[in-house]
């Protein structure tokens, strides 16, 4: 398969993804072609039910396409196995998911490390505190997760998806379940990995001020792209299109 | 490794179920071990100073695949001391006859009775215990006697097998036994099967003695043991077996029911490991060695705790004839270690399961929310069930057709088998047993919420319903089958008995002749004899009556042979015609009384049927028949009834722990469901009534199933047993105990499910 092109993290091509099986079938995707550059941060919005935590699933690997193909930093998913899917998923993907981020047992430190520890490979000294750092939580790299504030464990999922530099990762509603000061912080946090490391962000909300932040927005309906708009074209215009979606 | 270290420590109490299950299976395991371990044979104390014994030859192997030994005739004795004497390097050779003699005090006999069969000895055979003379001078004519304890002079009560004797005490002894003149122990011993010898020269005496006896030195003395002494043993031996099996396989079950509700509540955590990068090898992992650190640490709790209590259970399984007076425990290292290893094996047994099916969550189900129990029916579970449950139905099916003496372990197989199906397809009946039972209440709150809380927590249900099942259809079982069977065997064992008063031992192992022959009414004294029959050497039980000439052998005896070689108890032999056949069972004859009387001085009669007024007798009393057999079942009963609490204590025991522990964790882990309905307006009480509510209909949901599995298996066991009786049998249900397993389960199921809500609310 020869879909991979410089500068490309994230291609998906004619991928759908049908639930079901005959009359019961649902087709939460609809042969979508969604190419995402490297290095950008891309919002994907649109109406409940229209198939946009199913793309992120896909487009992650945590979920098998029906028909189509994904391919991740430049490696096709069709025919891995489990355990090559999850090697893959450590190596080059991170995840920030809206809630329950982080395992209860571990420190935020041990958080942080969790994937290089699964990946065998013990954190180079001071890595693990430069990233807590790099999120503002330096002075928590002790605490427990039932210590922090739902913002501070946010941050602490934030670290721990960058701190094996994947080449792109997914947020599935990061702010969802934040007030407004501590959505900000994650917001500014997400740009901040874009604009100074060059990350790839594609990002799942349905909050048009969350998605102001982003480069270009996505708008999804009835599992297939519905349009798209630059990211800072502002959280008013990206509203009434989405509004304009749910309104069909 | 540590990861696994760190989840054990901050959820421990996730893993305290299996934690307590470990502990109490090492603990169980570790102290019946080490009872077990530490009730070896022994040499007897009364031949610990002889190192080197010499036994009566095996006469060949019998029908129960032990070998027979006859004893030495008095002149077989005699020839070989004697040969045994000319060994150089032989100090002595001293035979040992034993006989049986009890001490009367106040007209009753005292003492073990079973231990007093061989209490009587030969003075120089005092010496082979080491014993010595305290004060006296030996006994040298009929009627003297040495014993510990008494002073020389006095004149003691004795009943020996020819009746009460009043003997003169001529020395003290610093052992146990009675110990007579030599030639007088000769007479009231039937034979002779030890001698004992002093001197270090066991290659000298195995050469001199040939194929006349069996050389002993060493260890291999344990082998003397009393019989009666083995027999309390193998029968404590049982005991401990059944609680090291019952314990280990009841720990598996409640480690896998705690592992798979566990598996079962964090399965988001899982799938979020999933989602940064653990592959199913690791989440496998990870659960294995989270359980091997919970095993571990049950472990270092429970096998100091056995090795702490077996010290302590040693009296009372004394006591309880369970294990031979003087037993004490000694440590065992390998049974500690071995306890250990089972404790270990148990929960990675335990764990299996669950883990393998924490290791296949998808790493979507992070980012969903699973509070229904989407199956609660796998399909390795239908298909387990339905094959256990037509494993067993097809067994009661053709039990009729069975042979009789495998129709009773095939019902108890059945029941097993249709027990696991129970517990194993529980989720299915329980819906709609649930509301076919809350119907009358569906239009009450609580009533309503407990509906349709069963149906979205099948899981939940099932895991407290299956203890409870297997538990009171395990006892109902086990109590009515034994129940039953008792009740049988006495209507067996009285339908024999004719007379309406009987005249039994008290406190003795059996009637002296003089106790017998003041007796109006007919008596059967019994000994043993060694009749070789078709080439084979067996014991038989002889019984000596009147009027018998020759041999009356069991009619379903095949081949009838004209003439038996017979060797007595006294060693030696004879040969008897054959002159008719009874009825009893195959390993019994009937000889004449005479025959009985001159070869065996020992032999004491069970019982006399009384057909006129009784004569009072020294160790004897006169009861009805039916209390007479009552009393031997009773008896063995005892022992039986010894087994049936704790197994069933122990499985009890076990529920209770798998039902507490499942409530625990449900209820905790229903704290937001429990929030909602006090937002909804719903008060403490209402939660309480809501958690206790389910919890019991849990347990009235296992009680019914595992009491009809035990109806149907108890039903098909009866027909067995009327079957093998040709006779009706009344079904005895055990409704006490069943229905106290049951309410124990209740008032665990209502504390655990209510606890945590009442502690949450105080919070």
């Amino acid at each position: 398969m020869t879909i991979t092109s410089i500068g490309t993290a994230v291609e998906l091509r004619a991928v759908s993804r049908i639930y079901g099986t005959g009359s019961a079938a649902v087709t939460a995707l609809d042969a979508v072609d969604v190419r995402i550059p490297a290095a950008t941060f891309t919002a994907v919005m649109g109406p409940s039910g229209s198939g946009k935590s199913t793309l992120l699933h896909c487009a992650a690997g945590l979920d098998r396409v029906t028909s189509g193909d994904v391919a991740i930093d430049g490696v096709a998913l069709r025919g891995l196995s489990e355990k090559a899917l999850t090697r893959l998923r450590r190596e080059r993907v991170g995840f920030v998911f809206q809630a329950f981020n982080l395992i209860p047992a571990l420190s935020a430190e041990q958080n942080v490390a969790l994937p290089m520890r699964l990946a065998g490979r013990r954190p180079a000294p001071g890595e693990v505190r430069a990233m807590l750092a790099e999120v503002g939580l330096a002075d928590r790299a002790g605490h427990r997760p039932s210590e922090l504030s739902g913002g501070q464990q946010q941050r602490v999922a934030i670290a721990r998806a960058l701190v094996t530099r994947p080449a792109v990762l997914f947020a599935d509603e990061p702010t969802g379940a934040l007030d407004t000061a501590a959505s900000r912080e994650v917001l500014r946090l997400l740009r901040l990995a874009v604009d100074r490391y060059a990350q790839t962000i594609v990002m799942v909300t349905h909050d048009p001020y969350a998605a102001a932040h982003a480069d270009r927005v996505l708008f999804l309906a009835d599992g297939r792209v519905a349009g798209e708009l630059p990211g800072p074209s502002g959280a008013s215009e990206i509203a009434v299109r989405m509004a304009r979606l749910e309104e069909r | 490794m540590s990861l696994a270290w760190t989840m054990v420590r901050h959820r421990f109490a996730a893993f305290a179920g299996t934690f307590v299950a470990v502990a109490l299976a090492v603990a169980v395991v570790a102290g019946a071990t080490t009872l077990w371990a530490s009730s070896r044979p022994e040499v007897p104390a009364r031949l610990a100073a002889a190192p080197v014994v010499v036994h009566s030859p095996s006469v060949g192997e019998g029908r129960d695949g032990y070998p027979q030994y006859r004893s030495w005739t008095a002149a077989e004795t005699r020839s070989l001391a004697e040969r045994l004497e000319a060994v150089p390097g032989v100090r002595a050779a001293i035979p040992d006859p034993a006989f049986y003699v009890q001490r009367l005090v106040g007209g009753r006999a005292t003492g073990d009775p079973t231990a007093s069969l061989t209490d009587g000895h030969s003075w120089s055979s005092a010496t082979l215990g080491g014993y010595r003379l305290t004060a006296g001078t030996p006994p040298r004519r009929s009627g003297e006697v040495a014993l510990a304890g008494v002073a020389p002079g006095t004149r003691i009560d004795v009943l020996t097998a020819k009746g009460p004797a009043t003997w003169r005490v001529t020395a003290t002894t610093d052992g146990p036994g009675f110990y007579v003149a030599d030639e007088v122990a000769a007479t009231m011993a039937a034979g002779v099967r030890v001698i004992g010898v002093q001197g270090d020269v066991a290659g000298a005496v195995e050469a001199a003695v040939g194929a006349d006896g069996v050389v002993l030195t060493g260890d291999a003395r344990n082998r003397l043991e009393d019989e009666s002494v083995t027999r309390i043993r193998w029968i404590g031996a049982q005991l401990l077996i059944a609680m090291v099996a019952i314990g280990g396989f009841v720990a598996v079950f409640v480690v896998a029911s705690t592992c798979a509700l566990s598996a079962a509540q964090r399965r988001r955590e899982i799938g979020l490991l999933r989602a940064v990068g653990a592959t199913p090898g690791q989440v496998l992992r990870l659960m294995y060695v989270e359980t091997l650190v919970v095993a571990v640490l049950g472990g270092a709790v429970g096998v100091p705790l056995g090795a702490l209590a077996a010290p302590l259970l040693a009296p009372p399984l004394v006591a309880a004839g369970l294990e031979p007076a003087g037993f004490t425990v000694t440590t065992q290292p390998a049974a500690l270690a071995a306890a250990f290893v089972v404790g270990v094996v148990v929960a990675i047994a335990g764990t299996g399961v669950a883990a393998r099916r924490s290791s296949r969550i998808p790493a979507l189900d992070a980012l969903r929310d699973a509070a229904i129990d989407r199956r609660a029916m796998t399909v390795p579970r239908w298909i387990a069930g339905v094959l256990a449950a037509a494993g067993g139905g097809a067994l009661l099916v053709v039990l009729p057709a069975l042979p009789l003496t495998t129709q009773t372990t095939a019902a108890l197989g059945a029941a097993m088998l249709l027990l696991v199906a129970a517990a194993l397809l529980a989720p299915v009946v329980i819906v709609p047993l649930v509301r076919v039972v809350t119907r009358p209440w569906r239009g009450a709150a609580v009533g309503m919420l407990v509906r349709e809380g069963t149906r979205t927590g099948v899981r939940r249900v099932a895991s407290t319903a299956a203890p409870v099942l297997l538990s009171v259809g395990f006892a109902a079982l086990l109590t009515g089958t034994v129940a039953t069977i008792e009740e049988a065997a006495g209507i067996d064992e009285a339908a024999k008995l004719p007379a309406a008063l009987v005249a039994a031992p008290d406190g003795t192992p059996g009637l002296s002749a003089d106790a017998v022959g003041r007796q109006p009414g007919t008596a059967e004294l019994t000994t043993e004899v060694l009749m070789t029959v078709a080439g084979s050497t067996s014991e038989y039980e002889a019984t000596g009556k009147q009027g018998v000439t020759g041999i009356l052998v069991a009619s379903d005896m095949p081949a009838t042979p004209a003439a038996v070689g017979v060797r007595f108890a006294d060693g030696t032999t004879a040969r008897l015609p054959v002159t008719g056949t009874h009825d009893g069972p195959a390993e019994t004859v009937t000889i004449s009384r005479d025959l009985v009387e001159k070869h065996d001085p020992t032999a004491l009669a069970a019982a006399v049927l009384l057909d006129g007024e009784p004569v009072p007798a020294a160790g004897m009393k006169v009861l009805p028949v039916r209390d007479y057999v009552q009393g031997r079942i009773d008896q063995e009963g005892r022992i039986i009834d010894i087994f049936l609490v704790v197994l069933v204590g122990l499985a009890v025991g076990y529920t209770g722990l798998a039902v507490a522990n499942t409530l625990l964790m449900a209820t905790a882990a229903r704290r937001s469901e429990f929030a909602a309905l006090k937002l909804a307006g719903g008060g403490r009480s209402h939660v309480v009534r809501v958690a206790s509510a389910e919890a019991l209909l849990a347990v009235a949901a296992g009680t019914v199933l595992g009491a009809a599995v035990a109806a149907a298996a108890l039903l098909g066991m009866r027909h067995a047993v009327e079957a093998e009786l040709e006779q009706h049998v009344r079904l005895v249900v055990p409704w006490a105990q069943s229905g106290a397993v049951a309410l124990a389960c209740a008032v665990v199921a209502v504390l655990a499910a209510a606890a945590p809500v009442l502690r949450s609310h105080t919070r």
